[in-house]
């Protein structure tokens, strides 16, 4: 399947290059007559509380603005790329896209997705008040907007209480630091017959978020510039760290594919993933652990950088009425109104902060869903996660992570293992400048 | 029977026994897993301890799944029927005519076979948009309406059809059309329900195409719906137990009325 995604990808790709559009021109003031726009977005492509609140966001939106019609179209998160791609050559041009934070600088140097500062101007400054500081940050390339975030979250530590307590842990006073976890894990692993530990930042499934928050938790960085840097002392260190995890027996050996269904059926102890999950977690554990929730570890005293998984709106459309009205559809959708739906029934953070202690908004929900609170107070430390740029971008992810796997799953010495991938990788990104 | 042919049958009934539960065992865990509350999805019991319907209705509300099945059905089979149709024209073409390249060109459909149509969706996509043929059930069949794989099938099955018969209906004054039909047809009966099934449920299975030439759920296939409770934020695992019970169904329909013709054929051919 990967491979036929990426075939699938490379072969738009370079159909796409011939075809990149240079044309700008002024978005409309307002709507005067009927229009209609494609939203491409991969939570419709879910069975679902995804599909249905996106859709009723949708409905809503064209209630608001009945000269706008919504042409709702969904594709898978891994595909949706792949998905505009053909689109754009066929000449189908999406007007308003939501693609993972990964294809940020790629949609934006070769999508030819919009920079919302040329596009919206003042207006994107008024609807950039009352979010989250670090927010708008996660979709700019360059000082500029071209992704507005919209669907994310940070990593959190799923516990399941009722092994901590078989371990002899206790469930409330969970692990802070790594050195904690290291604890906690080997406990687990001595005195129950279940798993300890595991970080979903390996495995088929997306967790290159997981594994940069880790790196940037202890002052690493994956990338400077165009100068990759994941093998570089402070990031090697952080992976050098999840080596010693296992080979303390602390780490679980589970099959990375299948982590979350592992801790869902009860077997695993902590588990660091997206608090996009939760929810999912909430029903799986109904009536059979009860689960706790807690903010990801840190190295000693060094404040966590939760970095952002998720997805971000990307303004497409060529033609300054469709312009328009995609701009207010993603005004509409990082609405207070948006993210107390978003928040409330999918589990994705909400990008304002002010609605959490509004009770015509979050503030009765997150009364009730206390679990919330580890996640928003990671909001303040909210750094964004570090796409690459380049035609190999996907490529240069893939070989980190896959050496990061390495490492830690691996014999060989981690540090050597990282340097070798970095070397590779380089000469796959662009040159600086 | 000595002890030595005795130990063999054991030994081949149990190999046989090992591979039927090999193939057997997922499609039991599917259904029993459609059955089981949440509570019990990950559970290793043979049987759920509180069978529900639950996920199959949510499976009927969340999507429209009937309406995905009557899509993929239409879609399927009249794939099979147009790589059949086409497959059987070019085999008799290429085994009945003489024509000077008729070799290059057996060839060059062989080595067609080698290309993913991943290579050549993106060019179908640019092709199909401009003949507006979007969220259209013809759009989803034209790409595969031939397929190398039912002509070659076709081709080794014509090669072995005597040409005696066929001979001896030309002296008769039977044309080509006539000879297709009447004399060849009705021989690679097997050999055509096989080719068959297996178009129909590589068509059934069919993914990518669909997800790139539909837009709207409604008009799409049943893989689309299945992809569906399959997210980045997990599996939803009873839905989807239900749902792929559900899109089986039909094709296990298809191989009971057609079964004994594909078994005479995998019999015959070796057609795997």
């Amino acid at each position: 399947m990967l491979r036929r995604t990426f075939l699938a990808t490379g072969v738009a790709a370079v159909a796409l290059t011939a075809l990149a559009p240079a044309l700008r021109a002024e978005m409309a003031a307002g709507i005067t007559a009927p229009v209609t726009i494609s939203f491409y977005s991969y939570n419709l492509a879910s069975a679902g509380l995804n599909n249905d609140t996106t859709m009723g966001l949708i409905n809503d939106f064209m209630a608001e603005n009945p000269l706008i019609k919504v042409e709702p179209i969904g594709a898978p998160s891994n595909e949706i790329l792949s998905r505009v791609q053909a689109d754009i050559v066929a000449g189908q041009e999406p007007d308003l896209a939501q693609l993972v934070f990964r294809d940020l600088i790629y949609a934006a140097d070769d999508l030819g997705a919009e920079a919302l500062e040329d596009l919206a101007g003042d207006e994107l400054a008024a609807h950039a008040e009352g979010m989250v500081p670090s927010g708008l940050d996660l979709g700019r390339v360059d000082g500029k907007t071209y992704g507005l975030a919209y669907t994310f979250s940070t990593p959190v530590m799923f516990i399941n209480a009722d092994i901590f307590r078989e371990a002899g842990l206790d469930p409330k006073n969970p692990p802070k630091t790594w050195a904690e976890v290291k604890e906690a894990g080997m406990a687990i692993q001595q005195k129950t017959d279940k798993y300890g530990f595991f970080p979903g930042a390996f495995g088929p499934i997306d967790g290159t978020f997981v594994y940069q928050s880790i790196v940037m938790s202890n002052g690493g960085i994956v990338r400077e510039g165009n100068t990759l840097t994941f093998a570089d002392q402070p990031a090697a260190d952080a992976v050098a760290m999840l080596r010693d995890l296992r080979d303390s027996g602390a780490y679980a050996e589970i099959d990375p594919a299948s982590h979350m269904d592992t801790f869902a059926a009860g077997k695993l102890g902590m588990f660091l993933f997206t608090s996009a999950v939760q929810n999912r977690f909430i029903k799986a554990a109904d009536g059979k652990f009860e689960l706790e929730v807690a903010a990801m570890p840190s190295f000693g005293d060094k404040p966590t950088a939760p970095t952002n998984s998720g997805s971000a709106l990307f303004l497409l459309s060529k033609d300054p009425v469709k312009q328009r009205a995609a701009w207010e559809l993603m005004k509409f959708l990082t609405s207070k109104h948006a993210y107390t739906q978003i928040t409330s029934k999918i589990g994705y953070l909400p990008l304002r902060l002010d609605i959490v202690d509004d009770p015509q908004y979050l503030k009765p929900w997150v009364d009730a869903h206390p679990m919330i609170q580890p996640n928003l107070e990671q909001l303040t430390r909210l750094t964004p996660n570090m796409a690459f740029a380049g035609p190999n971008y996907r490529q240069v992810e893939n070989m980190m992570k896959d050496a990061a796997t390495e490492a830690v799953l691996g014999d060989e010495d981690p540090y050597e293992v990282l340097r070798r991938a970095q070397v590779q990788a380089q000469a796959l990104m662009p040159a600086d400048g | 029977m000595t002890t030595r042919s005795r130990a063999t049958t054991v030994a081949t009934h149990g190999a046989m026994i090992l591979l039927v539960l090999t193939a057997v065992v997922p499609v039991y865990w599917m259904i029993v897993t459609a059955f089981r509350p949440e509570i019990e999805i990950f559970s290793l019991r043979l049987l759920p301890q509180q069978p529900t319907l639950e996920n199959f209705a949510f499976v009927l509300t969340a999507i429209p799944m009937l309406k995905m099945l009557g899509n993929t059905f239409v879609m399927a089979a009249a794939t099979a029927l147009a790589q059949i149709l086409t497959g059987l024209f070019a085999a008799y073409a290429l085994t009945c005519w003489r024509f000077p390249g008729g070799k290059v060109v057996q060839s060059l459909i062989a080595l067609s076979w080698l290309v993913p149509f991943q290579v050549t969706m993106i060019p179908n996509y640019v092709l199909s948009t401009k003949l507006g043929l979007l969220n259209t059930t013809t759009g989803l069949v034209l790409p595969n309406a031939a397929a190398a794989f039912a002509v070659l099938v076709l081709v080794n099955a014509m090669k072995s059809f005597p040409r005696q018969v066929i001979e001896a209906a030309r002296m008769d004054d039977a044309g080509h059309w006539r000879i297709l039909w009447e004399i060849i047809v009705p021989n690679l009966r097997p050999a055509i329900a096989s080719l068959g099934v297996l178009a129909f449920i590589s068509a059934w299975n069919e993914y990518f195409w669909p997800l790139l030439l539909i837009r709207k759920i409604e008009d799409s296939v049943v893989q689309i719906g299945l992809q569906m409770f399959m997210t980045q934020e997990g599996n939803q695992w009873g839905p989807l137990m239900a749902a792929a019970t559900l899109a089986s169904l039909p094709v296990f329909g298809l191989y009971l009325v057609l079964h004994r013709q594909v078994i005479d054929s995998f019999m015959k051919s070796g057609l795997k």
